[in-house]
């Protein structure tokens, strides 16, 4: 049972979405017929005046579609769900009395495009309510009536602004827009939804000016150019969004669902799109991690973090301090220097003010999250205290010393954490008393945008202060991956040979901007020069030598880098690296001195080797970061590389494209790199067994190796997937610790800290 | 007083002179600050405490009970009740006496207290002719009513109160505080001089204690800076204030044959105090350590055209309830509302006559000598954030007793309307 229905004496009908033993509504094959059963019954029916669709979940109207049933289904059953939604709705659409749909809480894709096929829409003013389609985000688009009846409702380009990004609108704005009819507090949405149906059936509104040839033409064409100039032509969705709305602002709806079928179906074939999809369950997976039985609870209860500390109001510091706060944890932000503080503070107040004219955060709700911090430059009684982050400089005397005196001022509960992306947890661990409290929390730059956490175990690290850490971290709204303290821990570890790898292309004469033009084309976010621009180029070298002195199999470095350090290019921060970073205007035209660290006359190197050299080395590095056990699953390796490099996400991750290359072909490829270029492409142990074996990745017996069965093992509870999360892109990208720019659509909801 | 009540830690933001580093926040702002300094320093869980109680003389307009905004804002749960207190200058001494009643009469144990004033942020108010104007222009329904009213506004209209100058007025004499200076300077004979003077060694004394002073400030890191910024010192304190610069300057109050000059009066200021205070039960409660305690106080009434005047009578009143005099004060505060003033309060303490007139006392109140008298500098160098200034004696005086390892400590000010506090303060 989804759905019940109860009548007023004034002839209203309520069918109310209320799906049994969940604490979601989503639509699937029996809702749907459950709904058409309701509608079939309400047509032969003479006393009813008006239908009202509602939701019994506090706050959910209906997330979606059921996505599982996407993911099994074959091109019949796909068809056939289609079809079955295209009629549903259409029959809702054609009944003889009105219909409105009463909105609380998330009304995303399929949820929307019921609402849509209702004359009348009222939502409430809750904070749980948005209205979106977020289905270019997975790879399709909206093919129950979406895609059709929005721009219809709304004009081409608004629907297209909604459409092609996923966004998701308040009641406020969607008002505004003309998406919904009345907007209302929660408590008075029946009585809205009354004087919505006295007005009787929607009439047919009169066809805007931006949906008429020739204006729709120009309007698909500019929103054509820009998606493609944002995309490289990587996300077929968005394209056929277009194509299927400004067809159907001109034609019947019939027509414009026929249209819309088509799309999906070619759509949801692509790998794009299962990709897509599989980045949208890596992202559920994420939230649900939990440790296995034998480590869970070992500490009586995990008391809630309620009170942290951040050490260091450096970039790192303040950004974690800021996004803690926005989640309404009390932290104390100490730094021994009052400047610094002023410059953490300053830069937590500038988040908080665009997220405040993002509106992502009203005006009180940004200054009770700043009053959340308390800068401290003073030693003070850190008993209370349920977490401290350490976030102070990249050495580890500093750090040793930071937690030997941390160790003294905080109380015997307290989980100590260092945000170090690169140095030992059990090396920073050493000088403590008590070596097991100490964990890692690798957020990545900028906080408030990049997801990712790594949650990095120590060999001495409790089982309780992981799970301490596990909690505190999904409490905060990140996602986390868990990685086993080993050099470079999961992402740096495999984006630095291909960084690595890209200085050295540019050390034999291949200019920056065309080793980052191949790897955009690839489908990353940024290129390897700009981001070593953006990174911060000593950072890059100190990180990189870091790896080289402590992996067995490293890719060594040449002294580009040190070259480019000892003249004072550090890239964005000095405005001088591979790129001129000039203090106004957007403009970064390659450093036209550079050309010293080139030889006269290029090597010349394959072209078409160049991509292999940057990709296969990033992928043979995942394959040992699996062999060596650094993290249980290659579901790992790809979502961490996902979230936090941006690593093209329709390529699925760096195994999911190893797997569509297949291990021969990755093998043979870098043999041929082993004998062109340097030992160093030497395909891993891994690699070269499953050739061998003609096995993929994620082939599910491939799921064992040397090393993999000391580690934790993940609980994976079963996902209920919904389309109440977007799914980045093309997402911003900052490995390192380091600023960097988010690359291009769309704005992630988690901008700021909101929930 | 049979319960005494502890202060165990507190701290104060910089004071800066109005228009400067703090004119960026609000009173609320300020004492925010501090409030949540203190409850971090301390690590006490704010849910512990039975009030919140701080004094603001001019509060913000937006924040009609600026105490509960601060507590809100500080991190104080929602169930802790909150008040704002208002005795004039002495709001920040009736803060901490109001906690130190509710703790004799066993309304609770644990107290956050202080006073905030932002100089800076007092507004310009419309005139009342024009606020009954703008009254029945909001009621106006029509257009043509509405062109009406608009057009029944007149120039004198526009011509704004100005809220400092009224708050530092008294209705009941017509005299501002400057003027009940100058009044007590020609009853007392204090020179021109013999004020530039005392303000002289007001500066030096405050910028020879800078450390000091140092460790009772915590920085304010003022929002909606287009740069960073950290407020971390006092700047009114002048470190080379000199005699020739101070006899420069012109009377303000009194053009002709006045001797009240900005150079010898406080300073208008910005500036917050946050001290948390509790009883015997509260420290065992919480493990703290005090600072110090609050032996007893008195407030006394006195003509409000000699405010000034009102540490003596509230001096005397206090020895009367506690047999403490001021032989017993091993240092002695006194707000430097003004230079003529505290010399008027030092004259008239050593005057036999006047302790019987005014004190009904046989012999004069005493000797305030001048080598424990404000020994870090006063609101002349500091400047006066007016609700604030009661708690930072408290707390400057607190901090001076532990470095001198000395046992009682006196502090007192004088009230605009004609009162006066004193507060005796004893070492933990």
């Amino acid at each position: 049972m989804n759905i019940t229905r109860s009548d007023s004496a004034d002839g209203t009908c309520i069918l109310t979405f209320d799906r049994q033993g969940s604490s979601a509504n989503v639509f699937d094959r029996a809702t749907l017929d459950e709904l058409d059963a309701h509608l079939a019954a309400l047509e032969k029916e003479t006393g009813i005046r008006g239908v009202v669709l509602a939701s019994a979940k506090p706050k959910i109207f209906i997330a979606g579609a059921d996505l599982n049933a996407f993911k099994h289904a074959d091109e019949r059953n796909l068809a056939d769900i289609v079809n079955l939604g295209h009629g549903v709705f259409s029959r809702l659409n054609r009944l003889p009395v009105p219909s409105v749909a009463a909105i609380n809480g998330v009304c995303l894709g399929g949820g929307l495009e019921v609402a849509l096929a209702c004359d009348w829409r009222v939502a409430s003013l809750d904070q749980s309510t948005k209205l979106g389609l977020p289905e270019t985000q997975l790879g399709i688009i909206p093919a129950w009536g979406g895609s059709t009846r929005l721009p219809k409702l709304i004009g081409l380009p608004q629907a297209l602004g909604l459409i092609l990004t996923g966004k998701q609108l308040a009641a406020q704005p969607a008002l505004k827009l003309g998406l919904i009819d009345d907007v209302t507090h929660p408590e008075y949405l029946l009585e809205s939804a009354r004087r919505l149906l006295a007005r009787g059936k929607r009439a047919e509104t009169a066809r805007r000016l931006t949906s008429r040839m020739p204006v729709s033409a120009l309007v698909a064409a500019k929103a054509r150019r820009d998606v493609r100039a944002k995309t490289r032509g990587h996300y077929p969705a968005p394209l056929k969004a277009i194509e299927v709305c400004a067809a159907a602002v001109g034609a019947p709806v019939p027509e414009g669902l026929a249209r819309e079928k088509a799309a999906f179906l070619e759509l949801v074939r692509s790998p794009e799109c299962r990709n897509l999809m599989n980045v949208f369950f890596l992202q559920e997976r994420a939230k649900k991690i939990q440790l296995p039985a034998a480590d869970a609870k070992p500490r009586s209860a995990v008391s809630m973090i309620r009170k942290v500390a951040v050490i260091g109001a450096g970039t790192m510091g303040a950004g974690i301090a800021q996004w803690t706060s926005a989640r309404g944890l009390a932290v104390r932000l100490k730094d021994i220097n009052p400047e610094a503080l002023a410059r953490g503070m300053h830069a937590i107040e500038k988040v908080y003010a665009d997220a405040v004219k993002r509106r992502v955060f009203t005006l009180p709700e940004a200054t009770a999250g700043l009053d959340r911090i308390t800068p401290i430059h003073t030693d003070v009684s850190l008993t209370d205290v349920d977490l401290v982050i350490e976030a102070a400089l990249e050495k580890l005397e500093i750090k040793q010393q930071v937690f030997r005196e941390l160790e003294r001022a905080v109380g015997p509960d307290t989980i100590l954490a260092t945000n170090t992306s690169a140095l030992s947890i059990d090396a920073i661990a050493s000088v403590l008393a008590r070596p097991e409290r100490l964990v890692g929390l690798h957020f990545f730059n900028p906080v408030h945008r990049m997801q990712l956490v790594e949650i990095v175990r120590g060999p001495r690290t409790s089982p309780a202060v992981l799970e301490g850490a596990l909690q505190f971290v999904k409490a905060i709204g990140k996602l986390p991956v868990i990685a086993k303290d080993s050099p470079g821990f999961l992402v740096n570890r495999i984006l630095l040979p291909y960084m690595v790898e890209a200085v050295w292309l540019f050390t034999e004469g291949v200019p920056a901007p065309e080793i980052d033009r191949l790897m955009l084309d690839f489908g990353m976010p940024m290129g390897p020069m700009r981001l070593g621009d953006e990174v911060g180029l000593d950072v890059a070298q100190h990180v990189a030598k870091d790896l080289e002195r402590r992996l067995p199999n490293p890719v060594p470095i040449n002294d580009t880098l040190e070259k480019m350090v000892a003249k004072g290019w550090l890239g964005k921060k000095s405005g001088r690296g591979f790129y001129l970073h000039p203090t106004k205007g957007s403009h970064t035209p390659p450093n036209p001195e550079a050309g010293f660290l080139q030889p006269e006359k290029s090597r010349p190197s394959n072209p078409a080797s160049r991509l292999d050299r940057m990709v296969l080395i990033m992928i043979n590095e995942a394959a040992r970061v699996l062999e060596e056990g650094v993290v249980d699953s290659p579901e790992d390796v790809d979502f961490g590389m996902i979230m936090g490099t941006g690593w093209a996400p329709f390529r699925g991750g760096p195994l999911r494209y190893a797997d569509t290359l297949g291990a021969a072909e990755i093998v043979r490829r870098l043999e041929v790199l082993v004998r062109d270029v340097a030992p160093h492409f030497a395909p891993c142990w891994r690699l070269r067994e499953m050739a061998r074996e003609q096995r993929g990745f994620y082939d599910a017996d491939a799921a064992t190796g040397p090393g993999r069965d000391q580690t934790i093992q993940l609980n994976l509870p079963a996902v209920e997937p919904r389309l109440d999360v977007d799914v980045p892109l093309v997402s911003g990208s900052g490995p390192l610790g380091q600023r960097v720019m988010p690359a291009a659509t769309p704005p992630s909801r988690q901008a700021a800290g909101v929930k | 007083m049979t319960s005494p009540l502890y202060i165990v830690d507190g701290v104060r933001t910089p004071f800066c002179k109005m228009g400067t580093a703090l004119a960026g926040a609000d009173a609320v702002e300020l004492g925010r600050t501090v409030a949540a300094a203190v409850l971090a320093r301390t690590g006490i869980d704010a849910g512990q405490i039975d009030e919140v109680i701080f004094g603001c003389v001019g509060q913000p307009i937006d924040a009609a009970n600026a105490s509960r905004v601060i507590a809100l804002r500080a991190g104080v749960p929602d169930h802790v009740p909150a008040i704002t207190v208002h005795r004039n200058c002495a709001s920040g001494f009736e803060a901490l006496t109001q906690a130190a009643e509710k703790v004799a009469a066993g309304r609770g144990d644990i107290f956050l207290v202080g006073g905030t004033e932002s100089m800076s942020r007092y507004p310009l108010l419309y005139n009342d002719s024009a606020t009954r104007k703008y009254g029945q222009l909001a009621k106006a329904k029509s257009a043509g009513q509405k062109l009406a009213q608009l057009l029944r506004f007149r120039p004198g209209d526009f011509a704004p109160k100005v809220a400092l100058q009224l708050g530092l007025s008294d209705p009941v004499c017509g005299c501002n505080m400057g003027q009940t200076a100058e009044t007590l300077a020609r009853d007392w004979r204090i020179t021109r001089d013999q004020q530039d003077q005392f303000a002289l060694q007001s500066h030096h004394r405050a910028a020879a204690a800078k450390q000091k002073l140092s460790e009772e400030t915590w920085p304010v890191y003022p929002r909606g800076g287009r740069a960073p910024a950290a407020v971390t010192g006092d700047n009114g304190v002048r470190e080379n204030q000199t005699m020739e610069a101070l006899a420069k300057l012109r009377p303000v109050f009194e053009k002709r044959g006045g001797t009240v000059t900005a150079g010898n009066a406080s300073q208008i200021t910005d500036g917050a105090v946050a001290l948390l205070v509790m009883s015997e039960a509260g420290l065992r409660r919480t493990g703290l350590t005090p600072l110090g305690r609050l032996v007893d106080y008195a407030y006394a009434g006195c003509e409000p055209a000699r405010m000034g005047l009102g540490p003596v009578y509230a001096i005397a009143r206090a020895e009367k309830r506690t047999g403490l005099g001021l032989k017993h004060a091993e240092i002695i505060e006194i707000n430097e509302a003004f230079a003529a003033q505290v010399l008027a309060c030092q004259a008239a303490a050593a005057s036999g006559e006047f302790g019987r007139k005014n004190l009904g006392r046989d012999r004069p109140l005493g000797e305030i000598p001048n080598e424990i008298l404000n020994v870090n500098g006063g609101g002349i160098a500091l400047g006066h954030p007016v609700g604030a200034t009661g708690a930072r004696l408290v707390l400057t005086a607190l901090r001076e007793l532990n470095r001198r390892q000395a046992r009682r400590a006196l502090v007192s000010l004088c009230v605009g309307g004609g009162q006066g506090a004193a507060l005796w303060l004893e070492a933990a």
